[in-house]
């Protein structure tokens, strides 16, 4: 006969959901699946024992990633990829560009009219910028970038934002003793009152004047860019819809608010200054070899 | 590139950013020219942060922030960062006491704002955080490098600074005599405390009667000393001296003995301590307050389990009420002259 509970009361549902009582727990030895509850921590033992429970639980799921979805934390994007491993100019592609955002302008009431042939649209009140003109720009910047820091230029990244310091210090420590970087405010006579600023002895002794600067925000560093107008020194700049692009000799149309953004444009050219480097050392090797076996081949001649 | 710096006989004039009166040459033209390379011929700057114009610390702030990079991937490897809410707050409080502006701005070799040097202690609190987990749980080495660091910019007195506030522990000397100072008003008590020798027990007699008398008989001693008692010359009592006088003479107002019994009679202690106290300043209130303060003191020295009793009964906190001050206008310092309508 059925009963109230059904024709099989054991496998009802109210038994089935029965929690089993949890029992005390305070040192337990097997493996845990929550590695975060609390419990007070006095000696050093104590601490001894949340590390041993941090790494039971990491062993608990790395044993269960080698089962199931094949995406691990190497093969997808992960957030510091974009700053430490950045792409090449070949492999800078229209995609990674809108992966990153490059596309999103400000609003179309703030266009510059002399922006209009970097400008894709309008959509949602935004000016999408063209990538397809953005591509071939960044590239044409990436040329000139190597071309400066093969001919043992020196170029300057300025990024006034405290989300771009990282961004400049890390793409000027990639290029090498050719490259500096700007992370904080630019102080208005850098390039045009060089003496008061770095005094006689090093504005006199040594090579003050950059060759080439690279602007990530160039709407903020406008006596930057003047100065550099003045002292006859090619820029390179991410402009937005809302600068005019003619600011700066070289203009890469994009985004100029999204670290992403600016993180790939200036990897992309820290690349192609690496290159540029790596150029100019196995010009200066290859010349040297030739010299080593003139010279040898003039010994060999005067002996004979 | 730049070739012609500047035209000849224009190089002592001030270059305003409207005029630029160098001609422009297109370098394709000076190919035939020998041009000697000055500029490529001039070392580069050292620095990568040169273009700032504070070079030194830009590049010292940087050194700080890799550390502590390097500080934070050290300790996520030994599974302890991210740290949880429970294990943060087990932590103790940091207080930290690093040198002022000034001194990190010698530090450091520029002149410091203080938005600037905010962002330097910034970074060293959380050094000092890490090395607090790093030293909780026992990884010496790790702890011991960011030390290392830390000390360098670290206040001389930092000890001295930190310890503010806490009382030092009151010493003994060889005789086991506790020396506490004690103020009231403008009154300061010197006050040695030494624990009353008790004369053997009579075997007939109970222990609490014993106690009951021998209390009451000090109580009677202290508060009426010329009252002749039979009990006065068999039973040995703890004394207090002030001013190298017995407490009776030296204060005949009772309301100023009871002052200075106070913390002995909470505390139950009556006997048990042979008092000798030096007062200045001031008057009979104050200084039996100063010297009340000094014997409490120094009960809870020999007697730690009574500090709290003696809190609760606000004696070991000096007396911060001072003679207020007259005032221009009024008669004393709150009384106010006669108000005449007219």
């Amino acid at each position: 006969m059925a009963t109230k509970a059904g024709l099989r009361p054991w496998l009802s549902a109210t038994r089935c959901l029965w929690k089993s009582r949890p029992s005390v727990l305070q040192h337990r030895r097997n493996v845990f699946t929550s590695s975060d509850e609390p419990f007070p921590l006095q000696s050093p033992d104590d601490w001894q024992l949340l590390q041993d429970r941090r790494i039971r639980f990491k062993m608990l799921v790395d044993l269960f990633s080698e089962h199931g979805s094949t995406v691990t934390r190497d093969n997808t994007f992960q957030p510091h990829h974009q700053l430490h491993r950045p792409l090449a100019p070949s492999e800078a592609t229209l995609s990674a560009l809108i992966a990153a955002g490059a596309h999103f302008g400000h609003a179309k009431a703030l266009l510059n009219p002399n922006f209009m042939p970097y400008a894709y649209g309008v959509r949602a009140g935004i000016t999408i910028i063209d990538l397809d003109s953005t591509l071939p720009l960044l590239r044409r910047a990436a040329s000139v970038m190597r071309a400066v820091v093969e001919r043992d230029g020196t170029v300057v990244f300025v990024g006034t934002r405290p989300d771009l310091r990282a961004v400049v210090r890390k793409a000027a420590e990639r290029i090498g003793p050719q490259a500096f970087h700007v992370g904080e405010r630019w102080l208005p006579g850098t390039l045009t009152n060089k003496l008061q600023l770095f005094g006689r002895d090093v504005a006199k002794e040594q090579r003050v004047t950059p060759d080439l600067v690279v602007f990530l925000n160039p709407m903020a560093n406008a006596h930057a860019i003047r100065e550099c107008a003045i002292q006859h020194i090619p820029t390179i700049g991410i402009v937005d819809s809302n600068v005019d692009p003619r600011v700066v000799m070289y203009p890469i149309p994009a985004n100029d608010e999204s670290p992403r953004t600016a993180e790939l444009i200036t990897g992309v050219l820290s690349i192609a200054g690496r290159e540029g480097r790596v150029l100019r050392e196995n010009k200066e090797r290859s010349k040297e070899l030739r010299q080593s076996r003139y010279k040898r081949g003039q010994e060999r001649g005067s002996t004979r | 590139m730049n070739v012609l710096r500047r035209p000849p006989g224009l190089s002592s004039f001030r270059f305003y950013s409207t005029q630029t009166t160098r001609p422009f040459v297109p370098p394709a033209s000076l190919n035939h020219l020998e041009l000697p390379q000055r500029q490529r011929e001039k070392p580069r700057p050292a620095s990568p942060s040169f273009y700032t114009a504070r070079p030194d610390f830009y590049d010292q702030l940087t050194s700080l922030e890799s550390a502590l990079q390097h500080a934070k991937t050290a300790l996520t490897t030994c599974h302890l960062l991210p740290l949880p809410q429970f294990a943060r707050t087990a932590l103790p409080p940091r207080v930290n006491a690093w040198v002022d502006k000034r001194e990190l701005g010698l530090k450091l070799r520029s002149n410091l704002t203080t938005s600037r040097y905010r962002r330097v202690v910034l970074v060293l609190n959380e050094l000092e955080t890490y090395r607090a987990i790093a030293e909780k749980a026992g990884i010496m080495e790790l702890q011991e490098g960011i030390r290392g660091i830390t000390e360098l910019f670290e206040r001389a007195d930092a000890a001295t600074m930190l310890a503010r506030g806490k009382s030092k522990p009151v010493k003994f000397d060889e005789y086991g005599r506790s020396y506490t100072l004690g103020k009231r008003k403008t009154s300061s008590a010197r006050v040695w405390i030494v624990p009353a020798q008790r004369p053997p027990a009579d075997p007939s007699t109970t222990a609490l009667s014993t106690q009951a008398t021998e209390t009451d008989s000090a109580l009677d001693a202290l508060l009426n000393p010329h009252s002749s008692s039979k009990s006065n010359e068999h039973v040995s009592v703890a004394q207090i001296l002030v001013n190298n006088t017995p407490l009776s003479t030296y204060f005949p107002i009772p309301a100023d003995r009871t002052r200075v019994i106070h913390p002995l009679k909470l505390t139950g202690l009556l006997g048990a301590y042979n008092i000798f106290a030096i007062v200045r300043g001031g008057g009979t209130s104050g200084q039996s307050g100063a010297v009340a303060h000094g014997i409490a003191k120094g009960l809870a020295a020999h007697e730690p389990a009574v500090a709290t009793i003696l809190r609760k009964g606000k004696i070991l906190r000096r007396d911060p009420r001072m003679v207020e001050r007259k005032k221009p206008g009024l008669a004393k310092a709150r009384k106010r002259y006669t108000w005449v309508k007219r």
